[in-house]
């Protein structure tokens, strides 16, 4: 980050204009991005926040139309033109790209991908190894040199790319939506590597939905909505006290903040046998073990979050609950009440559960056969989670995903389940669609009495939904924390 | 990464019902071929009664492809091989995918032995080529309908046993299967909306290349003279038998040839050029 090839400029982009056919996606004004104060974007998908960050870099795909002007110093760029910026990639501009795991190239150790992006790289000099080393072990990450990427957890990953994509030296990096998917451990650290890139003098574009985030960032926060800047203004003053209701509505919609009457439902307390009762059950995957003896009762009504840094477990033990992983050793065993389909699970990736290529209808009414349930229960649920029965005749890919999960909370929710166990369900949606979602989730939970059990990464999440809670740290221990008698209550997260 | 880029829903272009024009073209060739070889046979002369007479007669308006060296009917004689080779391959397709597809998804879903057992048969059919089985089963049956078509079959059941099983794994172990299994839906709904319709684009595909494969290993058969044998009428025979002539009566091989031709450029055509998600 100290070798920014000459004095820090500042950024200046005029105006900004977006359109997919008459559809515009994107039309900012005065956008200013000063050396040393970080810029942040926040707003929820679709708002086209992503899209402003590819047309500032030149990487809009070819069906977007963009216009406008971009200015670095004495540089002046159009927009329009995708070609004119791209000798400036990796040495004067970076992106850090949604999903690193994916971005990374999975057949490519780790050294030599974060190598290539180097100035001094050529095939087979050690220079550029040396240098990628280097960075490597800044980063911390100096036993990973030559991992392959798919062995490294999501935090890595994302250092990983992030040493890949500045290697090069460039001022002006810009990340898109890098909390995407990583622990609050690892979001912390990803935020200090880019306030030390700020304080280098650099240049630094956040989009993001995480407001964490965003104040940690300080600097200038724009809120972007429906292609148009909604606020803008310095982070903790807009964060803080927002002065756009949608601003308002952004902040009230972070989990800390929630207040919805399900929060203060007490659950049920009754003697009734467990749904599912697990015995001294262990698990490890090779020499790695994920929890060993534990033992754990899960109550009708009961609301269980599982928590824990990214790949400690979690799934695999709520899995291992709903008996769809084997365990190593000891017993998990179901309740009368919880057979026959009363079990459920909601996916983190909704589009990965439903059948591709049929429409979401003909699987719903699937279940509804199956179970006995009538039209009018299916319609009352669709109106809960606010959602038209046209929807029904879409297939899964071609509904956002927000809609697809309350759709899968929907199926969930037919055959009257006695527990659902939500498997990160709200992790890849954004602050205003989570609450929705979790919303129509927690209060389907509370009106028919059935248990939950969440796995996440997020602990203002499971504070706000859950009384109980497994914590897993990763190293095979697991700790099981009750605030049982009292629901956790509004704002009294972390 | 991308396609949270842009809302898929703003861009999701107009669903095309249209299909490309190779396709159709493809299909009413095909069509045409069919009706010749189900109403030939039904209104063309015996494609054996010989007139010794008519020896190697030139095509006429009556005898559009004119007569053998026989004297019979050659546009007779085509009818019957078109329908026989279209029947022979239709059902050797058929078997070879019911058989490889119930194989597959039965490997995919049982796993272990059934799953080793399945694969190791596949493997010994795979180890021998294709044609060398339906020659050994040719061999042993000496040249009957039925050895032909049983040969074809075993030879090309292979193909969609390897295909099948490696999609329904794939499938079958998706979160999508899992949500159904705790739905408790069965099955039935698991074949019916999770692996029908992600196999049937993948089957389509196969079978029109097997109907090729079938109908040429046939002819390539009968040209070899191992196949089915004389005075039976097909393609492959026709051509042999046509080779002694071909200066004085060319339509005699022509005509087998553009068959076999149409077919093939046909049942390839047919294939959808869509990408398969």
């Amino acid at each position: 980050m100290s070798r920014h090839l000459a004095a820090a400029h500042d950024l200046v982009v005029p105006r900004a204009v977006v359109r997919h056919g008459t559809t515009t996606l994107v039309d900012v004004a005065d956008l200013r991005i000063d050396a040393g104060h970080a810029l942040t974007i926040v707003g929820e998908s679709g708002s086209g926040k992503s899209v402003l960050a590819h047309a500032l870099m030149g990487t809009l795909p070819p069906e977007l139309v963009a216009e406008g002007t971009l200015e670095v110093g004495s540089l002046r760029f159009d927009l329009a033109d995708r070609g004119g910026r791209r000798h400036l990639w990796g040495r004067r501009m970076a992106l850090l790209p949604q999903e690193p795991a994916l971005a990374l190239d999975p057949t490519m150790r780790v050294r030599h991908q974060v190598a290539e992006g180097a100035a001094v790289w050529k095939p087979r000099a050690a220079s550029a190894l040396r240098l990628a080393d280097e960075r490597l072990d800044h980063l911390g990450l100096a036993g990973a040199r030559s991992a392959y990427p798919h062995t490294l957890s999501g935090g890595m990953a994302q250092r990983v790319a992030y040493a890949a994509a500045t290697i090069g030296g460039a001022q002006l990096l810009i990340v898109d939506e890098p909390s995407k998917g990583l622990d609050g451990d690892a979001v912390d650290r990803l935020a200090g590597l880019l306030a030390a890139h700020v304080e280098a003098g650099g240049l630094l574009l956040t989009i993001t939905h995480d407001l964490r985030l965003a104040r940690r960032l300080g600097g200038q926060v724009l809120v972007m909505r429906d292609a148009v800047v909604l606020e803008r203004g310095p982070a903790d003053q807009v964060l803080s006290t927002p002065v756009h209701p949608y601003t308002a509505r952004l902040l009230a919609a972070e989990p800390s903040r929630w207040r919805f009457p399900w929060m203060t439902t007490p659950e049920p307390s009754g003697e009734e046998a467990p749904l599912v009762a697990a015995h001294s059950i262990s698990k490890a995957y090779g020499d790695a073990p994920l929890f060993d003896d534990l033992s754990m009762e899960i109550r009708a009504g009961e609301r269980w979050a599982i928590t824990g840094p990214s790949g400690a477990g979690k799934t695999t033990l709520g899995n291992a609950l709903l008996r769809l992983t084997s365990v190593d050793r000891g017993t998990v065993a179901h309740g009368p009440t919880a057979h026959g389909g009363r079990l459920q699970k909601l996916y983190q990736d909704p589009a990965l559960s439903f059948p591709a290529r049929v429409p979401l209808g003909v699987g719903l009414r699937d279940v509804m056969r199956r179970h006995d349930v009538d039209e009018a229960r299916l319609g009352s649920l669709l109106a809960t989670v606010g959602l038209p029965r046209d929807v029904l005749r879409r297939r899964p890919d071609q509904v956002s995903g927000g809609e697809l999960q309350r759709i899968a909370i929907v199926r969930a929710m037919l055959p009257r389940p006695a527990l659902v166990f939500a498997d990160e369900a709200t992790s890849r949606l954004d602050l205003v669609t989570q609450q929705m979602t979790v919303d129509t989730l927690m209060s389907e939970v509370v009106a028919s009495g059935c248990a939950l059990l969440l796995v996440t990464h997020d602990r203002g999440l499971a504070a706000s939904l859950t009384s109980r809670a497994v914590s897993l740290n990763g190293g095979g221990e697991a700790e099981i924390v009750t605030t049982a008698a009292q629901p956790a209550m509004p704002g009294s997260s972390r | 990464m991308s396609t949270s880029l842009v809302q898929t829903e703003a861009l999701a272009p107009v669903a095309t019902t249209r299909k490309p024009l190779v396709r159709i073209a493809a299909a009413m060739g095909l069509l045409t071929l069919a009706i010749f070889a189900i109403t030939g046979p039904l209104l063309l002369p015996d494609p054996a009664a010989q007139d010794l007479s008519r020896y190697l007669e030139p095509p006429t308006l009556a005898e559009p492809l004119g007569r053998d060296d026989y004297g019979r009917s050659v546009l007779s004689r085509l009818a019957h091989a078109t329908r026989l080779s279209l029947l022979l391959a239709a059902a050797c397709v058929a078997t070879a995918l019911v058989l490889g597809t119930a194989a597959g998804i039965a490997a995919a879903w049982a796993g272990g032995w059934v799953d080793a057992v399945l694969r190791a048969i596949s493997e010994a059919f795979v180890a021998v080529p294709a044609l060398l089985v339906v020659l050994l089963v040719s061999a042993l049956a000496s040249g009957g309908l039925w050895a032909l078509y049983l040969g074809l079959a075993l030879a090309q059941w292979v193909e969609y046993f390897r295909v099948v099983r490696a999609r329904s794994a794939l499938v079958l172990g998706s979160p999508a299967v899992e949500a159904a299994g705790l739905l408790r839906l069965g099955g039935a709904h698991v074949v019916r909306r999770h692996l029908w319709p992600d196999l049937r684009p993948l089957l389509t595909t196969l079978a029109s290349l097997g109907m090729v494969t079938s109908i040429l290993a046939m002819s390539t058969l009968g040209f070899v003279k191992v196949g089915l044998q004389p005075p039976r009428a097909e393609l492959g025979l026709m051509i042999t038998e046509s080779f002694p002539y071909y200066d004085v009566a060319p339509w005699m091989s022509l005509a087998p040839v553009g068959v076999l031709f149409l077919l093939t450029v046909c049942f390839l055509g047919l294939r959808s050029t869509k990408e398969t998600r």
